[in-house]
């Protein structure tokens, strides 16, 4: 299958290849959006789309299996292979796909995996899903949806491993409705290193009323790599969406976001750290828009990045588009290279330079990394984060 | 015996030359007060010591016990055991105050072929002189100078000073911004150094700090030069009459 063959097709025409209806919905708005994204498209104007859509790859049968009994949510290839007794989940079709997303590949991947991942997370459940890929030269599609309960505070952790996925192309993504009077935390860790696949992760958040989500991706791993984040925010609704990116040789990958502010009094606080070595290309291209019936809004947007080598690049841009007056809202970008002046004081106190710049890359990191309030988690990201750095730089 | 002997220095930052022919000995065991009138080059001479990357040596040398220090980087003038107190210290958010602390000292331990110590080891001698300074326990766990009031950005200078046991020790403008109770603490820890062996270099502008660190020389530094050269009587001189007297005199 090569992704790029289907340029140009009519619904009809992409109906008949997908063996799929051409009532499809998402479909639908895959074809209404022009089809397949290039690099004119606003999502994916810094990122290489083309060549991954360009690239062949084995398309994979999603039969279901028997879901063995296990401490975490596996899903193996986009199918479940494991799962926590007495949690439900199951598959079914989507029927709250977003009407606007800006992502095209959000709909074509609801078109291509009709029976979604439907999990129901409930009371106040600590969750883990991995997700576990073991073919290369594939597309690994998927979609997951989730729900929570009002008034009950769920976190989820998010993992992702792959044993044999070289030159494979994964496209997976959540849609969440995070219930009223709820909080959900949602921490993905992805640290693949060195397997010459891409990942393509859209998005969607619905947060209720009242409810609060904290969205914390740790990017650490992966040569191309993009989340695209949409997320809607009801009355008094919050979002803390924090991305941490470390990234090195030739990689490129960033997040595309918009969160958008539906009513009055919702708030937004979306932080970016980036530290970028080699000839990396980082991507933070964020919008926030507060919407006519969204009065007393409070957002703030900001990226920060680090350039440890000259090749390194950072495309960062923070927008916000505002229709109101009645608001509180704020960005800002910074671009540099370690301080100078951090630096000298490390070493003037007998650090070594080299050590002394890994200590001030870390502490960069550290500042997003001290949120996490699981010390067993916090600790394995601190770890991961380590490794991946420290075996760059050694 | 001279622990550090500065000789002919000539130094610049950026275009501007600061430093013209400086000399300077520093005597084992002694306190020596360098006084001067602003853009003297007061602060210039202590980052020259200690190697930092704004100045451009023209020319002289600078010898500690002996050895010249001009080319060695600043990590390694500091195992040396010279050690700068900043004027103003930067704030490092993320890094952890101890592990800062216990990489440094073990550092320089590893430099004079000493074990390293251990995480439990470092905490006990750091709690120690964190009491000795009146400092809160959070010092430990805190970022390195993040949101540190004046009197705690100075006072960690000093328990690092405490830590660290340098030989040669510089406080540029020590006293700025402490109040009375900060101040008299800051030079209790200052005191508890001088042991007959180590040498200090107090950089300063007004003669408050010398109520409570005795000088044993007073240096008058002006234009890139040591001007004058005498003993702790010199300050109340200094305080009568300023500067211009004491250039005039030359």
């Amino acid at each position: 299958m090569r992704l790029s063959d289907f340029k140009n097709q009519s619904l009809e025409e992409l109906a008949s290849k997908f063996d799929i209806s051409p009532n499809n919905k998402a479909l639908k708005k895959f074809v209404e959006m022009g089809g397949l994204p290039s690099k004119k498209s606003e999502a994916y104007r810094y990122f290489d789309v083309e060549s991954l859509l360009d690239g062949e790859y084995e398309s994979l049968d999603y039969t279901q299996k028997v879901i063995t009994e296990g401490e975490e949510i596996v899903i193996e290839n986009g199918v479940i292979i494991s799962a926590p007794q007495g949690l439900r989940i199951y598959y079914e079709s989507c029927e709250q796909i977003d009407n606007n997303h800006f992502d095209p590949l959000y709909y074509l991947s609801h078109a291509l995996y009709p029976r979604t991942i439907k999990i129901e997370v409930d009371g106040d459940a600590e969750l883990k899903i991995v997700h576990r890929f073991t073919k290369s030269y594939a597309i690994i599609n998927y979609r997951i949806v989730l729900f929570n309960q009002a008034n009950r505070h769920s976190t989820i952790y998010e993992h992702f491993e792959g044993e044999l996925v070289q030159n494979s192309l994964v496209m997976y993504g959540y849609d969440m409705h995070i219930a009223q009077d709820s909080s959900f935390r949602v921490v993905k860790v992805q640290t693949m290193q060195n397997q010459n696949y891409s990942m393509l992760a859209s998005h969607k958040i619905n947060i209720a009323r009242q409810a609060s989500c904290m969205f914390k991706s740790f990017d650490l791993g992966g040569d191309h790599a993009l989340q695209l984040l949409k997320i809607e925010l009801d009355e008094h609704a919050h979002i803390d969406a924090q991305h941490l990116l470390y990234l090195n040789a030739e990689a490129k990958r960033g997040t595309v976001s918009q969160i958008i502010h539906k009513r009055q009094n919702s708030t937004s606080n979306q932080e970016a750290k980036n530290i970028l070595d080699g000839a990396s290309r980082g991507i933070f291209d964020a919008l926030i828009k507060v919407e006519h019936s969204a009065k007393y809004t409070k957002a703030i947007q900001n990226s920060k990045a680090i350039l440890l080598h000259e090749k390194a690049y950072m495309v960062s841009k923070p927008q916000l588009e505002i229709y109101i007056d009645e608001l509180e809202a704020s960005h800002g970008s910074t671009t540099g290279q370690l301080d100078p002046q951090q630096l000298f004081y490390l070493q003037s106190r007998g650090i070594p330079a080299v050590e002394a710049r890994k200590m001030l890359v870390i502490a960069f990191a550290n500042t997003m990394m001290e949120t996490i309030r699981d010390s067993r988690h916090q600790e394995l990201i601190r770890n991961e984060f380590d490794k991946v750095f420290y075996s760059k730089e050694n | 015996m001279i622990t550090l002997d500065i000789q002919n220095l000539e130094a610049k930052i950026g275009d501007k030359q600061i430093l013209k022919g400086l000399n300077l000995q520093l005597e084992e065991g002694k306190v020596h007060a360098i006084m001067g009138p602003n853009g003297a080059g007061k602060s210039t001479l202590s980052k020259a010591i200690v190697g930092h990357y704004d100045i451009e040596v023209l020319g002289g040398d600078i010898l500690f016990k002996g050895k010249s220090i001009k080319d060695m980087e600043p990590e390694e003038r500091a195992k040396e055991g010279i050690f700068l107190s900043f004027q103003n210290p930067v704030e490092i958010p993320g890094v952890n105050n101890a592990y800062f602390l216990r990489t440094a000292l073990n550092a320089k331990r590893v430099h004079e072929g000493k074990e390293e110590l251990n995480a439990a080891q470092f905490l006990r001698l750091m709690k120690g002189h964190l009491e000795e300074l009146g400092m809160k326990p959070d010092m430990i766990s805190r970022s390195l100078n993040e949101g540190f009031s004046g009197g705690e950005k100075k006072r960690n200078e000093i328990l690092q000073m405490l830590i660290l046991e340098p030989e040669v020790i510089i406080l540029d403008e020590i006293d700025s911004g402490l109040d009375i109770d900060a101040l008299r603490a800051v030079s209790e820890g200052i005191n508890k150094m001088k042991d007959g062996k180590r040498s200090f270099l107090v950089i300063t502008h007004y003669s408050r700090i010398l109520d409570y660190i005795e000088p044993d020389y007073i240096h008058v530094l002006k234009d890139g030069q040591i001007v004058k050269t005498a003993g702790a009587e010199l300050v109340a001189q200094l305080e009568e009459e300023g500067y211009d007297s004491i250039v005039n005199e030359q």
